[in-house]
């Protein structure tokens, strides 16, 4: 381990392993790295607005603690002294959970989220709460408390959502790790538009206790990084059941970098077109970014092969009616009583919950069961799906209209619909200079086989080289 | 939506204040609503299980 190298091009670009490896070493001291990073946040976050708020003073005191504590050869766990960001529908002890929204801008956390206990456990300071669109569902808007965030690839664009501060904070160096949540692609999304890796994994693995709910079948907290490496460590300190959490599941979990380096020769990959050929057609850039991300792997010596899934369509209308209708059950009493503060957006997104029947629930829910079945029978075929995350490199943020049509153009939802894990990175740039994105997903709880593939496209390509010019 | 079913569906969920201060936004909401459920294709099997399967938990 370099450190000097690595402080010469900035500690904000330090991976979180590279991280933690200099200060169990003590190569690296944990002040110096929240410093560098408090810097970064300093210059940066009045543009980015990744933050709703920073908590310097404890987070200072903290990596001080983790200092004494390196020093003396404790090391609480293997991310030690590691900043991470934490999405703001996401509880931490003595800060407020806004969920970006005037209707909880008051409330207090008196409780760590099982998963920042979690990362906490394993040496992380949380540095503060990130945006997210309102209730992580509205989108990017400008009649909220606190401003979006903008992505540091070119901060007049959209940085995807709804973990829009996790996303932009980690691509600009504010933090090398964040906590996000992913409902219909909330991870995944901003994970695209800012070239990071961001993980769902399956429904279950990673608790949900201490998050503020959207919708309770298809709700997942997901890590967001700039390495595929990091993502495994990260998920490797959140993952376990959780006997509180009725959708925690009891299945193994443990170490998801043990296959990082074995590659992608022999690997079988279903390469799902008709996502972004035919169900909604990408930009010709994001389709030749797909093909480069194939070609490479069987380059590479994997063997790619069409899948045929349902619509993505179909798979959009089964997430909406399930999102809606459980987050109208969590609404209902604040949309009728106080409509005038929540956000144009989010009003508009919550309340088509009032309109389904319970038969519309039942009915999504019926086929929900039958995409599941298809997706397990398509990973029987191959050990991995690879599919378009966005359809379009990130639009413009002040422009309502374009946000609100290329929101929709994605194929993310179908994996919280069945639970699947999914991951999304970048696949390259546009000619405009802004990320685009690659999906793979996998078996029920192979996260492992995920990571490998993604690193074998990583370190093929060098996306975890490129940084925003910021 | 018709109009007068939306306002009835909206009154009986007590979206009152909403319908008075936001009758766009209730609109469009139930606009929303009625064209997705239309895209979803129904199981050819009346007896298709929804997801998820009911469990006993530990107070059954």
């Amino acid at each position: 381990m370099n450190v000097g190298a690595e402080a010469d091009r900035g500690l904000h670009y330090m991976t979180a392993t590279a991280a933690a490896h200099a200060i169990a070493h003590k190569q690296l001291s944990p002040v110096e790295l929240m410093k560098a990073h408090l810097a970064r946040i300093e210059k940066l976050d009045p543009t980015l607005n990744a933050f709703i708020r920073l908590d310097a003073e404890s987070a200072l005191e903290a990596a001080h603690a983790a200092e004494a504590e390196a020093a003396n050869g404790r090391l609480r766990g293997p991310l030690h002294g590691v900043p991470v960001g934490i999405k703001d529908i996401i509880d931490v002890a003595g800060l407020p959970t806004t969920c970006h929204s005037k209707i909880l801008q008051d409330s207090l956390a008196t409780a760590d989220a099982v998963c920042v206990g979690k990362l906490r456990a394993a040496g992380a300071i949380v540095v503060g709460k990130l945006s997210t669109h309102e209730f992580a569902i509205g989108g990017p808007s400008f009649d909220l408390p606190w401003p979006p965030a903008r992505n540091p690839w070119n901060p007049g664009h959209h940085p995807g959502g709804s973990s829009s501060g996790s996303g932009s904070g980690v691509a600009a160096g504010l933090f090398p790790m964040a906590l996000g949540t992913d409902t219909g692609g909330s991870v995944r999304n901003p994970a695209s538009c800012c070239g990071i890796v961001g993980l769902k994994a399956t429904y279950g693995l990673v608790s949900r206790r201490g998050v503020f709910p959207l919708s309770f079948t298809l709700d997942h907290v997901g890590p967001m990084t700039r390495t595929v490496e990091d993502n495994a460590l990260m998920l490797e300190a959140i993952a376990g059941h959780d006997p509180l959490d009725p959708g925690s599941t009891v299945a193994p979990h443990g170490r998801y970098r043990a296959a990082l380096d074995r590659g992608a020769r022999g690997l079988r990959i279903g390469f799902v077109r008709h996502f972004h050929e035919v169900d909604m057609p990408a930009e010709p850039e994001v389709t030749a970014g797909l093909e480069h991300v194939m070609r490479t792997l069987q380059m590479l010596g994997a063997d790619v092969r069409d899948i045929r899934l349902p619509s993505l369509v179909e798979f959009g209308a089964v997430n909406r009616v399930i999102l809606q209708s459980e987050a109208w059950s969590i609404h209902r009493d604040w949309l009728q009583k106080r409509p005038g503060d929540y956000g144009k957006l989010a009003r508009r997104r919550l309340m088509p919950g009032a309109f389904f029947g319970a038969g519309d629930y039942v009915l999504a829910n019926k086929r929900r069961l039958e995409m599941i079945a298809a997706v397990n029978a398509a990973l029987a075929e191959v050990d991995v799906l690879l599919c378009a995350s966005s359809m379009d490199p990130a639009c413009r943020i002040d422009q309502p209209a374009e946000v609100e049509r290329t929101y929709p153009r994605q194929a993310r939802t179908p994996f919280n619909v069945t639970g699947h894990p999914a991951i999304a990175m970048m696949a390259g740039l546009s000619s405009g200079g802004m990320p685009l994105s690659v999906q793979f997903v996998g078996r029920f709880f192979d996260e492992a086989m995920l990571y490998r593939v993604a690193r074998a496209w990583e370190q093929a390509s060098g996306m975890d080289k490129k940084h925003p010019p910021i | 939506m018709d109009k007068e079913l939306m306002h009835a569906l909206a009154r009986r969920a007590g979206l009152d204040k909403a319908l008075a201060e936001f009758p766009d936004d209730v609109a469009a909401a139930a606009d929303q609503a009625a064209t997705v459920v239309a895209r979803i294709k129904a199981p050819e099997d009346p007896r298709a299980e929804p997801w998820p399967a009911m469990k006993p938990g530990d107070g059954l």
